[in-house]
């Protein structure tokens, strides 16, 4: 752990987005709603680049989205699974502070940060025994397999700090999820991480091949459509409210112009039928599957798995070291609708890891409160 | 002729087993009074009830219970580099966990003696004694993995208020944060169910729950505190009496009972409740021979009786009115004490 005393002091300015993206491309990864990229994804809210210099060195950056109090000019500074920071550093005060003092002058009232660092870590067996046990109901009920000491040291951290946590459900309505479905890549081959897969998951890829599923990349506009339409049809079957064409048109475009492998819009198609669709994200080593969709008709022909092992295998193939399947909730209870999405995450023979969760630091404290109590009454 | 703790011995008993059998890592406590039964009784219970770990208050009361316990023995109150604590018997000094509770501590502990053994105390929001979560995590952890001294971490947590649960999540997030490289805790003050939660979802940890109140004094119909009548005088209104010459506002019997200040017996450890009501009636004993009689801890036929003057050093002076029952010389009477500062001329296990 690096300490202050030896290095000289960081500072924090507004930066370009170029030189926002320059650090985050030296990064091994980062997430992808730090990337500069991602503020013309979230047009509705003003938005800054910042970078942390040492020495003149740009040492770290964050995407700053300044969301605005009803009819007031003063925002929540929210920093969406960030800052990119060192995050095994002793020393948080040293990168927080002057962040904090920045945003104030801002006008921010509040900040909410999302360290990227890991708490714990549950296996895909803890998780399927843990589901499979009348007793265990959530996956606090369960040890886990690890728990991470850089993780542990940032929240021990931030509490010394005066930050505090939010809890995960209600609150903020673009908070990242606390727990989400990893699989590990880093030095495994496919052959590895088949062998990891539970007995369905490795016989519903074969059948898929056997079927004749064929996989591409998206290549254009009409892909993205294409993409979408079933996603639609998607959100009428499974009872969710999806999103316009419009909104994946604005991410593929700004994610693609940073970088085009940054995002991938995946088709799984049995013969003329589109049985599968989905996106993709990638930033350095990390790769997220982001959205899906899959037809009602045909599902014999298991599109869902044949497109998630192609997305797999593209990220191996990229020298991922995590292939990250996003949120999940921290049920286990076998009755909960939430468990089948889990069950399905858990096939791949990955892990579920907890967060440190996002976190607050008040600057005003009167208009946080009133916030607070805002978002409260909101979420109840 | 005295104040006696009687123990229903076979009830007690298979409460004491009834609490090591329902909590595992169970390390009981004995200091002070021995709440009230003495700490070399608890010691040999302790011994009986096959555990192997006793906690003791201070340094000077490891002598008592060394020989009648044969386990390992922590000691609560903080190792200095100063005092009783650098003149443990070396007879016993391997047996004893040491409490330490600064970070300069653990280098002059480790100076002093190479092959101690201790647990770290974290300060908990009592703030009596314990290192923070930065003092933790900035330990010099390759001193301190050097020798295989390190027996956990401790918490002292204050008297439940709440749920204890998220300051202690809070507190062994900055074990795991600190990378000592132990998963073995010693708490205090949980309760049943908290303790419950806690092994669920930090089963990959070693709990293990300090208790004194809860074990010894947790089935208090088992035990039953009495003092003898040694003396009784009828009272006229008027008639004078006691060391102040008090008179007698109106008639009855003055008893002089066994049980004193040298027992205990007037002087009032904090209740731990802070109603107006408790504080004021703390005060009104205290200020006993300002106003008139005042309630006494000593009952008859189930009713409490007033004291008659503040309480002597080996016996006391109770005021009973005119019409009531009126108890023989060598009767015994109920008395409702605070066995943890109380000390009994006898203590007698049936």
């Amino acid at each position: 752990m690096s300490s202050s005393p030896l290095n000289p002091p960081l500072s924090l300015r507004s930066a370009s987005s170029a030189e926002h993206l320059a650090h985050i491309r030296s990064q091994p990864s980062a997430s992808f709603l730090q990337t500069p990229a991602w503020a013309l994804v979230k047009p509705e809210w003003r938005n800054e680049s910042v970078v942390w210099e040492r020495d003149g060195q740009i040492v770290g950056s964050a995407l700053v989205l300044y969301r605005q109090l009803p009819r007031l000019k003063r925002y929540l500074a929210y920093l969406p699974e960030g800052p990119v920071i060192d995050w095994e550093t002793d020393d948080l005060a040293g990168w927080l502070a002057p962040l904090a003092a920045h945003l104030e002058k801002q006008g921010a009232f509040g900040v909410r940060i999302g360290p990227p660092v890991v708490t714990r870590r549950w296996s895909a067996a803890q998780v399927k025994d843990g589901i499979a046990d009348d007793a265990v109901r959530r996956l606090d009920d369960v040890p886990p397999l690890e728990r991470g000491q850089a993780g542990a040291c940032v929240v021990s951290q931030l509490h010394e700090l005066g930050w505090r946590p939010q809890a995960v459900e209600g609150g903020f309505a673009a908070g990242q999820p606390q727990y989400n479905f990893q699989l590990p890549l880093d030095g495994r081959t496919e052959d590895d991480v088949l062998k990891g897969m539970n007995q369905q998951w490795r016989r519903n890829i074969k059948k898929a091949a056997k079927e004749g599923v064929v996989v591409t990349r998206g290549t254009d506009g009409s892909d993205l459509k294409a993409f979408h339409d079933l996603y639609v049809h998607t959100a009428e079957r499974d009872g969710f409210t999806p999103r316009q064409l419009g909104y994946f048109t604005t991410m593929y475009d700004a994610l693609s112009a940073e970088d085009p492998d940054r995002i991938v819009v995946h088709l799984a198609h049995h013969e003329a039928d589109l049985v599968a669709a989905t996106i993709s994200i990638r930033v350095g080593t990390h790769s997220w599957y982001s959205y899906g969709a899959s037809s009602t008709e045909k599902r014999d022909v298991r599109g869902s798995n044949a497109i998630q092992w192609a997305m797999i295998s593209d990220a191996l193939a990229a020298g991922c070291a995590v292939y990250d399947m996003r949120g999940i909730t921290d049920t286990l209870d076998s009755d909960d609708p939430h468990v089948g999405l889990i069950q399905f995450k858990v096939g791949t023979g990955g892990e579920a890891v907890e967060y440190a969760g996002e976190w607050d630091l008040p600057l005003n404290k009167a208009l946080y409160k009133a916030f607070d109590l805002y978002m409260k009454r909101r979420s109840s | 002729m005295s104040l006696s703790l009687t123990v229903d011995g076979d009830r007690w008993r298979s409460h004491l087993r009834r609490v090591a059998q329902s909590t595992p890592g169970l390390v009981p406590v004995a200091k002070g009074n021995g709440y009230g039964f003495g700490i070399g009784r608890l010691a040999r219970k302790t011994q009986w009830l096959g555990l192997d770990t006793l906690a003791v208050g201070t340094y000077v009361e490891l002598p008592e219970v060394a020989t009648r316990f044969d386990g390992d023995l922590l000691v609560l109150t903080p190792w200095r580099p100063f005092g009783p604590a650098l003149e443990v018997d070396p007879a016993i000094v391997r047996r004893v966990i040491h409490t330490v509770s600064r970070p300069e501590d653990l280098g002059a502990l480790r100076a002093h003696d190479p092959h101690a053994r201790y647990v770290l105390e974290l300060a908990t929001s009592m703030l009596r004694h314990g290192m923070s979560g930065r003092q933790l995590r900035t330990l010099d952890l390759d001193a301190q993995r050097a020798g295989p001294g390190l027996e956990g971490i401790a918490l002292h947590l204050p008297l439940e208020q709440g749920s204890h649960i998220g300051e202690v999540r809070r507190l062994l997030n900055d074990i795991v944060g600190s990378g000592v490289d132990t998963r073995t805790v010693w708490v205090s003050h949980l309760t049943p169910d908290e303790l419950a939660t806690l092994r669920t979802s930090y089963a990959d940890f070693t709990i293990r729950p300090r208790t004194g109140t809860a074990l010894w004094l947790g089935d208090r119909g088992a035990l039953r505190v009495t003092a003898t009548v040694l003396d009784v005088h009828p009272l006229e209104r008027g008639d004078a009496f006691g060391y102040r010459s008090r008179t007698a506002p109106k008639s009855g019997h003055l008893l002089i009972v066994s049980g004193g200040t040298a027992h205990g017996i007037g002087l009032e450890a904090p209740t731990g409740e802070s109603s107006l009501k408790a504080r004021a009636a703390t005060l009104a004993r205290g200020g006993l021979d300002a106003v008139g009689f005042v309630r006494s801890p000593y009952s008859i036929d189930g009713k409490q009786r007033l004291f008659a003057e503040t309480p002597h050093m080996q016996a006391s002076m109770l005021f009973v009115p005119a019409g009531a029952h009126v108890p023989k010389v060598g009767d015994e009477i109920d008395v409702r004490v605070r066995y943890t500062a109380t000390s009994f001329d006898s203590v007698t296990i049936d």
